[in-house]
């Protein structure tokens, strides 16, 4: 199953994955959308100048994710098959159940409809707006195994070399 | 006009592909700048067609408010100031504007027709970003370009980043520097600030503001104390190297001047020169100084004594700021050179033009510069799709200046320059025309017609080569047409035409006949001076602007990621402007303590040309002693420096002293 993946070192807080998926929510989604609405984005870029850092912060479509445990309508279901937590705007009212337990801050509320606001992994696109968006491949649209496995091999080149050098 | 059309972004100068649908911005995966991604503004550049506040009618001044008139009307109105003004008071009272945002073929029409009226007085808007490019590498290399791709950066083993806050204002490079760092690459960034370009630094170089040529000169005496310069590309390659002195520069004395440790210094200067292949990339954080020549001048020089010149992954690249700065200067908009870079001084190669224009006469000698026109004593301005009043920081306190003559502005929205006019002019957007656009990396490519134009808007070819026919001029309407000609002005791209330039990632120049396949990489062989030999040439460390106990701080301006220089395209974008609302200055923490300033603010700014009003924000980012604000917003000019780097006329833009205090 294909997950989001966030590279926070490769991130740098250009903010392209929030506006590409603000446009990719707009209701519009063209050029002659009307000046009023206000498309919102999903995900979150969030600068950690202490650390020089900036992290892009999306829904994680958590395993038994708490968001759908909680709320009192069913508004919020998980795909048993593909894991994504999926939101239907017409049960939802508002109540911000789901928010207040997301570990991550990720649900954003639209304030006109009284509704949630979370990642729907953009059901429409192959590869999501956020990631195809992402000048840096900060994020990237994988399967967790094959993400993990690309990491340990370049955790591993590092090694070797370090290795390497110092036995020269 | 098909559902999808491909474009090039009318952002930055980094010429990402994309595709225009009915529904917005769809990726160009196989572009080979950016291979599909863009950045904010990018993603959101369709924002600007269309846009509700578009000009969408000629426009003429009564009294304070404005009536529509109809194009002839407009056009014969040009045609008659235009040569009113040549008859009462000479070629001297006439000024153009060119634009850095419209096509080579318009900014070539332009210039021609400023030229065929006997003025030199023709700018665009590079006369700020990089006319120190300009005059440095030309003079140096013979090209003043970019030297290699920005995709070479993947193949550098060194990137030595100085005065450019990429990863915010060309975000897509980073993609490359990442790319370089993958494969084991060092990436040195030398900013007074730690901004997000910083953060991909293996070593940061906090310098003080203005301390650039310091630095190097410190790199350099290193390099040539360890014996790590290339001894035979010198020799075989250069010119003047016995001529640079660089033995007061020790890495001590470096120290104290830019506040930077010393084994610092010598660790830049080792990681650049040992390095296989090095790269240095800088921006407006090298060009907008009152030493900005020398600033470039000093970055070529370590390049040329290391020999990271004419090979992949090597090079000099100045990032330029607008979708067609290099084109408009190639084409001949500026003040000091005709097309193909013929030096308005050099008879010889303008009898050339003459010729191929069936001209009488052409004029001689440097014309006013951008930031001169205010104070010439102007009949007539033609302005094409430039903000000066939001841009320059001189014309912003002399605007009432410009209102002496007669104004025309053509653009695609009613600008604060706009607003001075006596006749605007509604243009059409880069999507609703077509022609060529050159990027930061002398990329060539064709940009075809994705829209019809609002209202009566006309490209700006139309419009210009329409009242050159009301002048007398029989100039081309049809961009191709134009191209060709281009073809014989302009040596370089003699070979570029609709069909290689509308490949994708079209051609880069380069290209002197039609079947030539472009060069990415200059100066493999030789240089393209006279001789084939770079010219290495000294330069020192100027007095810089001093603090002083009434302006105790140096205010430091630049780019932020959201928004793009005078604003009037991403100011008008939703989606950006929720995001940067309003101006803020940036104060590291223990200043703020200082000056009583808490974050969010409201603070004044005063330097010794003017005074701003900005929101603080607190951020340990900021160099103690040092203040940032983007200059996207109309107050930093107000507040930038008006002195001038001589050689290029470009203005001092990134150090004034000032000082702050709460303005509640």
């Amino acid at each position: 199953m294909k997950e989001i993946l966030v590279r926070p070192e490769r991130c740098v807080g250009c903010r392209s994955c929030e506006i590409a998926c603000a446009v990719e929510h707009s209701q519009s989604r063209d050029l002659f959308k009307a000046l009023s609405e206000m498309p919102q984005k999903r995900l979150y870029v969030e600068h950690v100048p202490e650390h020089s850092l900036a992290v892009p912060m999306l829904c994680r479509h958590c395993e038994d994710a708490p968001c759908v445990g909680v709320c009192p309508t069913g508004a919020l279901t998980q795909d048993s098959l593909t894991g994504v937590v999926r939101h239907n705007r017409d049960l939802c009212i508002g109540c911000w159940t789901c928010a207040s337990v997301c570990t991550y801050g990720v649900i954003g509320r639209d304030r006109r409809a009284r509704a949630a606001i979370k990642c729907d992994r953009c059901p429409d696109r192959e590869i999501p707006a956020c990631v195809a968006a992402c000048p840096t491949r900060a994020l990237i649209y994988g399967e967790v195994e094959e993400v993990s496995g690309a990491r340990r091999a370049a955790s591993a080149l590092k090694l070797a070399q370090g290795v390497a050098a110092s036995s020269r | 006009m098909t559902s999808r059309t491909p474009t090039v972004c009318p952002y930055c100068a980094v010429g990402c592909g994309f595709y225009i649908t009915p529904n917005g911005v769809e990726y160009m995966q196989d572009h080979p700048v950016n291979e599909g991604s863009l950045c904010p503004k990018g993603n959101v550049a369709p924002d600007v067609l269309n846009h509700v506040e578009r000009l969408r009618y000629p426009m003429m001044r009564t009294g304070d408010g404005w009536i529509r008139v109809s194009w002839s009307e407009a056009l014969d109105r040009v045609a008659e100031e235009m040569p009113r003004a040549l008859r009462e008071k000479g070629p001297k009272a006439l000024a153009f504007l060119g634009s850095a945002k419209c096509t080579n073929e318009e900014n070539y029409t332009f210039q021609k027709i400023a030229r065929l009226m006997g003025t030199n007085s023709i700018d665009n808007s590079a006369r700020r970003c990089h006319s120190p490019t300009i005059i440095a590498l030309r003079r140096m290399l013979g090209t003043p370009a970019m030297t290699n791709p920005i995709s070479d950066l993947a193949l550098s083993d060194c990137i030595f980043v100085i005065g450019s806050n990429l990863a915010e204002n060309h975000p897509v490079v980073a993609r490359w520097i990442l790319r370089a760092k993958d494969r084991g690459a060092a990436v040195i960034v030398a900013d007074p600030r730690v901004t997000p370009t910083a953060w991909l630094a293996d070593l940061h170089l906090q310098l003080n503001p203005g301390t650039d040529i310091a630095l190097i000169n410190g790199m350099i005496n290193v390099i040539l104390g360890e014996g790590l310069e290339d001894r035979s590309f010198i020799r075989e390659r250069t010119r003047g190297f016995e001529e640079l002195d660089v033995s007061d520069y020790t890495p001590e004395r470096v120290s104290s001047i830019t506040g930077l440790s010393a084994a610092d210094i010598v660790r830049a200067a080792r990681l650049y020169a040992k390095a296989g292949a090095s790269s240095i990339v800088y921006c407006m954080g090298i060009t907008q100084h009152s030493c900005g020549t020398e600033n470039v001048t000093a970055c070529a020089n370590l390049a040329l004594i290391c020999g990271q010149v004419g090979r992949p992954g090597t090079g000099i690249l100045p990032l330029r700021g607008q979708n067609n700065v290099q084109g408009a200067c190639d084409m001949g908009a500026l003040a000091d050179f005709y097309p193909g870079w013929r030096s308005v001084d050099d008879s010889g190669a303008i009898d050339e033009l003459r010729r191929l224009w069936n001209a009488r006469s052409l004029p001689l000698g440097r014309g006013l510069t951008a930031d001169m026109m205010p104070d010439a004593d102007l009949r007539f301005l033609y302005v094409m799709g430039e903000d000066i009043v939001n841009s320059h920081p001189a014309v912003a306190r002399r605007r009432e200046r410009l209102k002496r003559g007669f104004v025309v502005v053509q653009d695609i929205f009613l600008t604060d320059t706009a607003k001075l006019a006596d006749l605007v002019l509604p243009a059409a957007a880069w999507a609703e025309k077509e022609g060529t656009f050159t990027s930061t990396e002398r990329r060539v490519q064709w940009v075809s017609r994705a829209r019809e134009p609002p209202g009566d808007a006309r490209p700006d070819l139309w419009i210009l080569s329409e009242v050159a026919a009301r002048l007398g001029f029989d100039l081309p309407h049809d961009p191709e047409e134009v191209l060709a000609e281009i073809n014989q002005a302009v040596p370089a791209y003699g070979g570029i035409c609709r069909m290689n330039a509308g490949r994708r990632g079209g051609i880069i120049w380069p290209c002197p006949h039609p079947d030539h396949p472009g060069t990415p990489v200059l100066h493999t062989e030789r240089f393209s001076t006279p001789d084939g030999r770079a010219r290495i040439t000294p330069v020192h460390h100027p007095a810089p602007e001093r603090t002083s106990p009434e302006h105790p701080m140096i205010l430091i301006t630049g780019r932020v990621v959201l928004h793009y220089n005078s604003g009037s395209m991403t100011m008008r974008s939703e989606g950006l402007v929720k995001r940067e609302p309003e101006l803020h200055v940036d104060v590291h923490p223990d200043d703020a303590v200082r000056f009583g300033v808490a974050d969010g603010d409201t603070v004044m700014i005063e330097t010794r040309w003017g005074r701003a009003r900005a929101r603080a924000k607190l951020t340990p980012g900021q160099k103690r002693g040092t203040l940032f604000m983007p200059f996207h917003f109309p107050e930093t000019n107000l507040v930038a420096s008006e002195l001038l780097d001589e050689k290029s006329m470009m203005p001092e833009l990134k150090v004034a002293a000032c000082r702050i205090w709460r303005a509640d």
